[in-house]
């Protein structure tokens, strides 16, 4: 038997230690894109199957093209999505701000915890979309409006994770501090925000989330100011569906990769409990 | 020395969430000297921690005051820190943040400078310096531990508060931790307090120990004074004399406790059956070879013969238990060595005056003193030995063991002592050892010998560990042993069961007495419930006639003429001897006390019912070996012409009128 070149032989090695994590995701995400093309052409559905992202040549240009810009709103998805994230950016520090500030509040206070807690959990539940009209009225423009979904919607995980958090100070890391007869302020910067900033960051991953979505639907809703949501919106009114599959593909890439940034953002700050 | 902290009759009740109030702590009253080391320690559940934190200021009283340095401790404060039993460190911190926290927090006067000084100083005193910048994830528990009670001496406290500090670390980390923790405590003599549940630590840490009672209203049960001098040695401190006691002590305060829990949880009806008042007795015994009439009265089905259904045996360590067990009624009636039911009439127990009675005398002779096998290599094989013994060695201390103060082992020993001109307080040490610790005591050394009944003298012999100097038949033959007692105001309350259970225990007595039983004795004694030990270690004695070598057999008398009726003079001569020695003044109301302490009615009917004609007989007047009469109608004079004595008193004991016991 020849021995086989060292290069080749990692090869076949690395490929033997990793095929177990590998194979399964290609063949399930290969599968599905199988599935859909094939349903697609058999005409069992009417939405344009996986390659029609190539064929059309359309959305070929979009997707290899995403930093073109003619005036108006007829943009490449790059521009669109920078729209989109800024006004998330936007609503989701607002959301930030005035969850944690507000949560910091209600979790040291058992009192305006229980006047609130039952209005929070009550809002929590109504859906972005349905925020839409309420924020059309109160703010007559689409800009405001649209930040006041993502801020409305991001804003109950912040608020309740962090009031969580603030009650969930250990008693031991109170009693250092009355012992020690800490200031109020240097709890706060010294004990609280530490102890509490786990809790604090577990919301702010879930809101990210949940602003992305927001946005969207708020896009989708209030037509006339590029962003993604727009993008979708103006493919549809047009019958473009591999556009719209297109920007669906992209929704769902930014979206994870802005949970990914959220999750590598937590292991780096708020680490050892 | 002057008082820091002053608890003076705080109380604490928390609120229950069903409504209603839980009584936690109910009159405490401590006062801690500055210096002092001060453990407390109890079943958990008791209170001990809620003591503590009201001390920190954590929690407040809601009865009573705390008083740091005569000022009411309103809230917590670096002046009064505490480490936590689970260090209470913040984790995003490293040591060196954890502790600079704290002294940042305490001394803003100092500069930057001198405040990272004493920071690191704290941490080489604790010895971390290599892991100064580590997290305290990182670190194992008993280094967080340290690096807690860094943190806590950093700020210079007043008082250290330490909620078991060790409770979470294994074996080998907690002996190193308390060593180092004694050291710095020495070094910069800190005051501290210290909540533990273990018995060791506390002897080893503390100058005083305070046991508390179980809750609710949980009290101060008793404070033990720890005498081993310092500074102290883990390794060395358990060959200090005292170090034993101590510890027994605590664990007796501790099983004491349980027993009473345990004793409370169960429903205490009286049962009335048969025309008896009450058939259902607990009866308190130790385990000894003279406690053999209970066992036989129960394996012999007895105390059925008489009605009494129900009878259980409480098996307690010491003659404490069964003091305690009268006192806090949880037995009904024990056997007890002959000097406690006249000790405890006259308060020789530390408490109220409480009337014993005793109907009945279970045993006679028995007992021994055995010295230790390494004085027999000096030389020493009689008294006088002993005496040369002592004044050639008088710069040593030498200690014999006793098992009670009310027993006839430290009535006949100190009489031994003193009839051969030694006196048993300033010569030797007299002190009261658990029986098995005896044993274990004069392996190692720590005494000379001791009094005792069998079979530890037979032990002791046997294992070539000591040797019978004198058997109590050369002392006083026939002095009686051990008696049944019950409470005067139970023996009033339940006239019927109390002769029953005389009968009882005379028949089984009577069993007892037959040699040709006695191989079946040794049998049931060592039984677990019992003595638990080998059977050829429980003897009785020889057959009559037998009497060769009197110091070295029991001759235990169990039955006979004259035996078992409980005698006056005979408690008499032991009032004389326990004022004597001091253990209680002598009773002016002797008589009185004499006439309700000896049942002789209860044992006359016994007798009469069982067929037995004891009555008329009388045993003859009392003379002990060194010729001494025993003057009975003027104990007073006979007082005075005894050369070695301590001061005794002469007052009138307050035993009040004859009560009948609630039920």
């Amino acid at each position: 038997m020849t021995t086989a070149p060292s290069s080749g032989f990692n090869l076949a090695q690395w490929w033997k230690r990793s095929r177990k994590t590998i194979l399964p995701p290609l063949f399930g995400i290969g599968g599905f894109l199988l599935f859909w093309q094939l349903s697609a052409s058999l005409g069992l559905t009417k939405l344009s199957g996986p390659l029609s992202l190539w064929t059309e040549e359309r959305t070929r240009d979009l997707l290899l093209y995403p930093f073109f810009d003619r005036g108006g709103l007829d943009k490449g998805l790059f521009w669109h999505t920078l729209s989109s994230l800024s006004r998330v950016a936007l609503g989701y520090t607002l959301a930030a701000v005035v969850g944690i500030g507000v949560g910091i509040a209600v979790g040291l206070n058992q009192a305006l915890n229980r006047a609130f807690d039952p209005l929070f959990q009550f809002l929590r539940m109504v859906a972005p979309l349905a925020w839409v009209p309420i924020a059309l009225v109160m703010f007559q423009q689409n800009q405001p409006a649209a930040i006041f979904v993502i801020f409305i919607t991001s804003i109950w995980p912040i608020l309740i994770n962090t009031a969580e958090g603030v009650r969930q100070i250990p008693q031991d890391y109170r009693n250092v501090a009355l012992v020690l007869q800490m200031s109020k302020k240097r709890f706060f910067t010294k004990i609280l925000i530490p102890s509490a900033l786990p809790y604090i960051f577990t919301g702010l991953r879930i809101s990210i989330g949940l602003a992305w979505l927001a946005i969207i639907a708020a896009e989708i809703v209030m037509p006339g100011t590029p962003g993604i949501g727009f993008f979708i919106w103006d493919a549809n009114q047009n019958g473009y569906v591999s556009d719209i599959v297109l920007g669906v593909i992209w929704i769902g890439a930014i979206g994870l990769i802005l949970d990914r940034l959220m999750a590598w953002l937590q292991t780096r700050i708020a680490t050892g409990r | 020395m002057t008082t820091l902290v002053a608890v003076q009759d705080v109380a604490k009740d928390f609120p229950l969430q069903g409504g209603g109030n839980y009584l936690a702590l109910k009159g405490i009253d401590l006062e801690i000297r500055k210096g002092e080391f001060i453990s407390l320690i109890g079943h958990s559940g008791c209170g001990k921690s809620t003591l503590l934190n009201m001390i920190a200021g954590l929690d407040l009283p809601t009865g009573g005051t705390v008083l740091l340095d005569g000022e009411t401790v309103k809230r917590p404060g670096p002046d009064k820190m505490v480490v936590f039993q689970n260090y209470s460190l913040l984790p995003w911190l490293t040591v060196r943040e954890n502790i600079a926290l704290a002294v940042d927090e305490v001394m803003p006067d100092l500069s930057a400078a001198e405040r990272n000084a004493v920071v690191e100083e704290h941490i080489a005193m604790v010895g971390l310096a290599h892991a100064a910048d580590k997290p305290p994830l990182q670190l194992s528990g008993g280094m967080r531990q340290r690096v807690a009670i860094a943190r806590a001496l950093a700020i210079k406290p007043k008082l250290l508060l330490l909620d078991e500090p060790f409770g979470a670390l294994d074996a080998l980390t907690r002996g190193n931790l308390q060593e180092k923790l004694m050291q710095i405590c020495n070094e910069h003599e800190l005051t501290a307090v210290m909540v533990t549940h273990d018995v060791d630590e506390a002897v080893l840490l503390s100058d005083r120990i305070v046991m508390l009672t179980n809750g609710p209203g949980s009290k101060i049960g008793g404070i033990l004074e720890v005498d081993i001098p310092r500074p102290r040695q883990r390794l060395e401190v358990v060959h200090h004399p005292s170090y034993y006691s101590l510890r027994s002590e605590i664990i007796y305060f501790l099983n004491r406790q349980k027993r009473v829990k345990q004793w409370q949880a169960k429903p205490h009806k009286v049962l009335a059956r048969h025309g008896l008042e009450k058939v259902n007795l607990d009866l308190g015994f130790i385990p000894l070879a003279a406690c053999a009439p209970l066992a036989v009265a129960e394996a012999k089905g007895f105390f059925a013969k008489h009605g009494l259904d129900e009878v259980h045996l409480v098996r307690e360590t010491s003659w404490r238990g069964i003091t305690d067990g009268l006192l806090d009624r949880t037995l009904d009636a024990g056997l007890m060595p002959s000097g406690m039911p006249t000790w405890m009439t006259a308060g020789g127990h530390g408490g109220d005056p409480t009337p014993i009675v005793t109907a009945l005398t279970l045993s006679r002779n028995g007992n021994g003193i055995t010295l230790a096998s390494r004085l027999a290599e000096q030389g020493v094989s009689s008294v006088a030995d002993y005496r040369d013994y002592l004044l050639r060695t008088n710069r040593e201390s030498h200690t014999l063991g006793i098992v009670h103060p009310a027993s006839m082992h430290n009535l006949l020993l100190r009489y031994w002592l003193a009839s051969n001109a030694i006196d048993p307080d300033r010569d030797v040490h007299l002190q009261t050892i658990p029986p098995a610790q005896m044993l274990a005591d004069l392996k190692d050394g720590s005494i000379d010998g001791y009094c005792i009944g069998e079979p530890w003298n037979y032990r002791a012999e046997r294992e070539g560990h000591g040797f019978p100097i004198v058997g109590d038949i050369e002392i006083w033959d026939g002095h009686p042993g051990k008696v049944l007692g019950v409470r005067e105001d139970w023996a009033l309350a339940y006239p019927n069961t109390h002769i029953a259970l005389t009968k009882a225990l005379l028949e089984a007595c009577r069993y007892c007495a037959d040699p040709a039983h006695w191989d079946e004795l040794s049998a049931l004694l060592s039984d677990r419930r019992y003595l638990g030990m080998k059977q050829e270690l429980i003897r009785f004695g020889v057959p009559d006639g037998d009497r060769d070598n009197p110091h070295g057999t029991a001759h235990t008398l169990f039955f006979g003429p004259g035996v078992n009726r409980p005698s006056r003079s005979e408690h008499l001569w032991i009032l004389t001897q326990l004022a004597r020695w001091s253990e209680i003044p002598f009773p002016r109301n002797y008589v009185e006390i004499l006439e309700r302490v000896c049942s002789v009615g209860v044992y006359s009917t016994a007798a009469r019912e069982l067929g037995l004609d004891d009555v008329s007989y009388q045993r003859g007047g009392i003379e002990l070996f060194d010729g001494v009469p025993f003057n009975a109608d003027d104990p007073i004079s006979y007082l005075n012409t005894l050369s070695i004595h301590q001061d005794f008193s002469v007052a009138e004991i307050p035993v009040g009128v004859p009560r009948i016991l609630a039920t």
